[in-house]
């Protein structure tokens, strides 16, 4: 279990990212007195830093050259400042990537798990795949690959996004925009059309697996995935 | 220049003639009758003393007269010395009096401007952080309640985006960077970046834009512009199975992004007008959703960027936007 040490002077934001990185087993430990970021850093051993730019007493440049002359962790640069000239900043002081605010705790997840990748080679040491679970129904995100009462089916990778949604928030409305949201990847399009041409593909993978009607269509709200009933 | 110094000289030589008639006159009348020889060389005398003095005092008021008779071009230089008799030094004084002041002021002025500038920088980087609260906070709620506040959210995400563009538009010159940008990319991000807004509006972007083609310009502001212009483009178009159509096409040097939504239009006498600040029109007080300010500054920072900016429109069938790179040849 990695630590993680959060920098960031707003009580709430701190919170937020530590209980949502929590849920991904990582330890955050949040700077409480700004005058002695570094003892904190220290007493923590964290593996990496989340380290916010405006800081009351000193700023967050400073306090990353700090930490440099100390240990060669990631330190990710999280502020409200976009210019450039930022950015060119905090990596000259020594930061190995730069998140602006607001950001969406994906972006968040993806660039801490890069930089520990990266950093501690934790390729090997984090082996456990990750994988979404309901009864007897489970998804295989990055081996794109859903297994149901031990038979399994393949999936493209819209297919995963389109499920790993559903999952995560099985039994409850997804919503269609929230979907398209999710599948306009790489800025390309994706229609209502194409949306319900990958949902029937989906239900049809699912069925072949036993499990009919598991997605239903909510009209005028979105889809739901349930599982109750035919799953136990 | 010759001119304001006899102008200004005439009442000396009006005096200098009166006198020149009234000592003749008053030997003449007197009786006394001197030669007419003494009288003329008297004269003369008096006249080369007279040219003396008028020499002597339009070098030494040359550059006061020139200065005074050209005040337009003397507006470079004003603060060189005018000379050192009385008057051009009691006028450089005043001037320097003047300037002072005047500077003074507009210092003051510069002052508060930055510090407004900077206060409103400050401001809006510190609303961002409880932008972040909300939106992690949001995203585990449910519903369409998060909805529509994820809506609003990114309402409130723009409207601070083009406080700080709005903001910084006066400070341009320190904030720009020109370079080649691959357009297809860069509109393909915009589009990215506002795709909330089509999916909610179901309205679908089409792109056509070759790969290779690449501009001129400033990443940053192109990509706020587009932001503005693509918003506008949406935001204006209703019904089902419509689209915003981006091309782009080379005209002479000239590379030109197209920017077609098949909108509301915009009526004729307000074509010329949506350019100007704080014009909202017809259609902008008809959907709500206008500041005014997003074509004013796409015209402003196309000005800046050496861009042009062309908009074609018929009421009832849509819009046309072009952005127009001039004189850049495409880079491919």
């Amino acid at each position: 279990m990695e630590t993680i040490l959060i920098v960031e002077d707003d009580a709430k934001l701190a919170g937020l990212l530590s209980a949502y990185l929590s849920k991904y087993e990582y330890h955050t430990v949040i700077v409480k007195d700004f005058s002695a970021v570094l003892d904190s850093f220290q007493e923590s051993s964290a593996e990496l830093v989340l380290l916010d730019v405006n800081l009351p007493k000193y700023d967050g440049f400073y306090w990353c050259r700090q930490i440099r002359s100390l240990s060669l962790c990631p330190i990710l640069f999280i502020s409200a400042r976009d210019s450039g000239m930022d950015q060119v900043m905090a990596l000259e002081n020594g930061g190995d990537d730069y998140i602006t605010k607001p950001f969406h705790y994906e972006v968040v997840l993806a660039k801490i798990r890069s930089h520990l990748r990266r950093a501690y080679g934790s390729y090997a040491q984090n082996q456990e795949e990750r994988k979404l679970q309901s009864g007897n129904l489970t998804l295989y995100p990055e081996r794109l690959v859903i297994q149901y009462h031990g038979e399994t089916a393949e999936l493209t990778q819209k297919e995963v996004l389109l499920l790993e949604a559903l999952l995560q928030k099985e039994g409850r409305v997804v919503s269609r925009e929230r979907l398209l949201d999710l599948m306009w990847e790489d800025q390309h399009f994706i229609d209502d059309n194409t949306l319900n041409v990958y949902i029937t593909r989906v239900r049809k993978k699912l069925k072949d697996l036993g499990l009919e009607e598991a997605v239903e269509t909510i009209r005028g709200a979105g889809y739901r995935l349930s599982l109750s009933g035919i799953n136990e | 220049m010759m001119r304001l110094f006899w102008k200004d000289q005439l009442p000396l030589l009006l005096i200098y003639a009166a006198q020149t008639v009234l000592v003749p006159l008053l030997y003449w009348l007197s009786g006394e009758n001197r030669p007419i020889r003494i009288i003329l060389y008297g004269m003369s005398l008096n006249l080369v003393i007279l040219a003396l003095y008028l020499g002597f005092r339009y070098l030494q008021h040359y550059r006061l007269y020139q200065r005074l008779s050209h005040p337009e071009s003397a507006r470079l230089d004003y603060r060189s010395s005018l000379g050192t008799a009385p008057l051009p030094e009691a006028m450089d004084e005043l001037i320097r009096r003047y300037d002072q002041h005047n500077q003074e002021q507009l210092n003051t002025q510069v002052r508060r401007m930055d510090q407004h500038i900077e206060f409103i920088n400050r401001w809006v980087h510190q609303m961002k952080t409880p932008l972040s609260v909300i939106q992690l906070t949001l995203q585990d709620v449910e519903g369409a309640a998060a909805d529509s506040i994820q809506e609003e959210l990114e309402r409130l995400r723009k409207g601070l985006e083009m406080v700080i563009y709005t903001a910084r538009l006066d400070r341009f010159e320190d904030d720009f960077h020109v370079e080649p940008t691959f357009l297809r990319q860069a509109v393909s991000e915009a589009v990215s970046e506002n795709r909330r807004l089509f999916i909610r509006r179901g309205i679908r972007p089409v792109i056509q834009i070759s790969e290779e083609l690449s501009v001129y310009t400033d990443a940053k502001w192109l990509r706020f512009m587009l932001t503005q212009i693509l918003t506008n483009a949406v935001n204006y178009t209703q019904g089902t199975d419509k689209s915003v159509t981006i091309t782009s096409y080379s005209q002479g040097m000239d590379n030109i992004l197209q920017i077609t939504d098949q909108g509301i239009g915009i009526s004729p006498e307000d074509l010329k007008r949506v350019f100007n600040p704080y014009f909202t029109g017809e259609r902008g007080r008809q959907y709500h959703e206008s500041t005014g300010m997003g074509l004013y500054l796409v015209r402003e920072i196309c000005t800046r960027l050496g861009h042009k900016v062309e908009l074609e429109s018929r009421p009832g069938e849509g819009t046309v936007l072009r952005l127009i790179f001039s004189g850049t040849r495409s880079l491919q």
